[in-house]
């Protein structure tokens, strides 16, 4: 059964993910790292989100782009992705 | 003891949903490193002192510039080529008589950082690089003192709130030292938003009166008008503060 999830991305990224809609639509069993495949393949021109970015699911810290825990995603998951930001 | 002025000035935040008396009393024998004064660290500043916090050590080097003047709150046009942080705290004295300021007009390096830190009761970040935020992460850690993280790009801003050898440092958060770009965008009231939300947190951290979100991370993308809550996770391995240091 497909499986919809909110996205919600943030920090330093607004160019990358202008164009990516809100909600992505997956097919069940669908994990945190094919769902971060979906999207790079979203992002527009190309561009890619920094390795750095904070992953989180569900109000839940889960690591970087680069490292974080595996985790299966449910129907009406929120996916938070932020690219820090160090702005003073 | 408060004295009866003292208890006049803050008559409207000591009661229900506020601060209890002993908490303002906490206040007012509690330090805070602020570093650096501007976008946010100027109104976070700003809070602490009207609040009524102790004493307040200031580190901003350089002199204020005009590009500063679309968030600076400590500053005005006719201080634009003065240095900031004695400009600074002249006028955070004359907003509340009972806080001492001490100025510092430069960024702290690795030893003054951990020596500041192990004086104050909170330090409250807000430079902008990562360079000198896992600075002041560390130097919180080492010391075992609580660290707000106050950090903001354009229209959002993020806030960490640690509570040393508990919760996760930034290290946890940031593992490999992220990009940052000198000349971020940024829009005042942002910045003071996220700079006074950091001064809320510290009040509430220094008086023992509310709940510190210690542990998460607090994100507002002002720019779509959304606010996230992240529960942060503390690496065990974490170099910084993690189990086998
Ligand atoms: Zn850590």
């Amino acid at each position: 059964m497909p499986l919809t999830i909110r996205l919600t991305i943030s920090g330093r990224s607004y160019d990358a993910a202008e164009g990516v809609p809100r909600e992505l639509q997956l097919g069940d069993g669908t994990t945190v790292d094919d769902a971060l495949a979906e999207l790079a393949g979203q992002l527009k021109n190309g561009s890619v989100l920094p390795d750095t970015c904070l992953v989180a699911l569900g109000g839940a810290h889960l690591g970087t782009i680069a490292e974080h825990e595996p985790r299966s995603l449910r129907d009406g998951d929120e996916l938070v992705i932020i690219a820090p930001v160090a702005g003073g | 003891m408060l004295t009866d002025d003292e208890l006049q000035r803050y008559s409207r935040q000591i009661g229900p949903g506020v601060l209890s008396r002993q908490g303002q009393e906490r206040l007012r024998e509690s330090s805070v490193l602020v570093t650096r004064a501007g976008g946010m660290g100027g109104p976070a500043a700003l809070a602490l002192t009207t609040a009524g916090v102790g004493r307040i050590v200031l580190a901003h080097g350089g002199r204020m510039i005009t590009p500063d003047l679309n968030r600076q709150i400590l500053g005005s046009e006719a201080t634009v080529g003065e240095f900031r942080a004695p400009h600074f705290a002249d006028y955070l004295r004359s907003m509340n008589r009972y806080v001492e300021v001490e100025p510092l007009d430069h960024e702290p390096d690795d030893d003054e950082a951990l020596e500041i830190a192990a004086r104050v009761d909170a330090v409250l970040s807000c430079p902008p690089t990562f360079d000198e935020r896992l600075r002041l992460s560390r130097a919180a850690v080492d010391t075992s003192t609580p660290l707000i993280d106050a950090a903001q790009w354009g229209m959002m801003g993020t806030l960490i709130v640690v509570d040393p050898s508990r919760t996760a440092c930034l290290r946890c958060v940031y593992p490999q030292e992220p990009p940052f770009e000198e000349l971020f965008p940024v829009v005042g009231a942002i910045s003071a938003a996220i700079g006074s939300l950091a001064a809320l947190e510290a009040i509430k951290i220094l008086s023992g009166c509310g709940e510190p979100i210690f542990g998460k991370m607090l994100m507002y993308d002002g720019f779509r008008g959304r606010a996230s809550q992240i529960d942060l996770r503390r690496d065990p391995q974490c170099p910084v503060c993690g189990d086998a240091r």
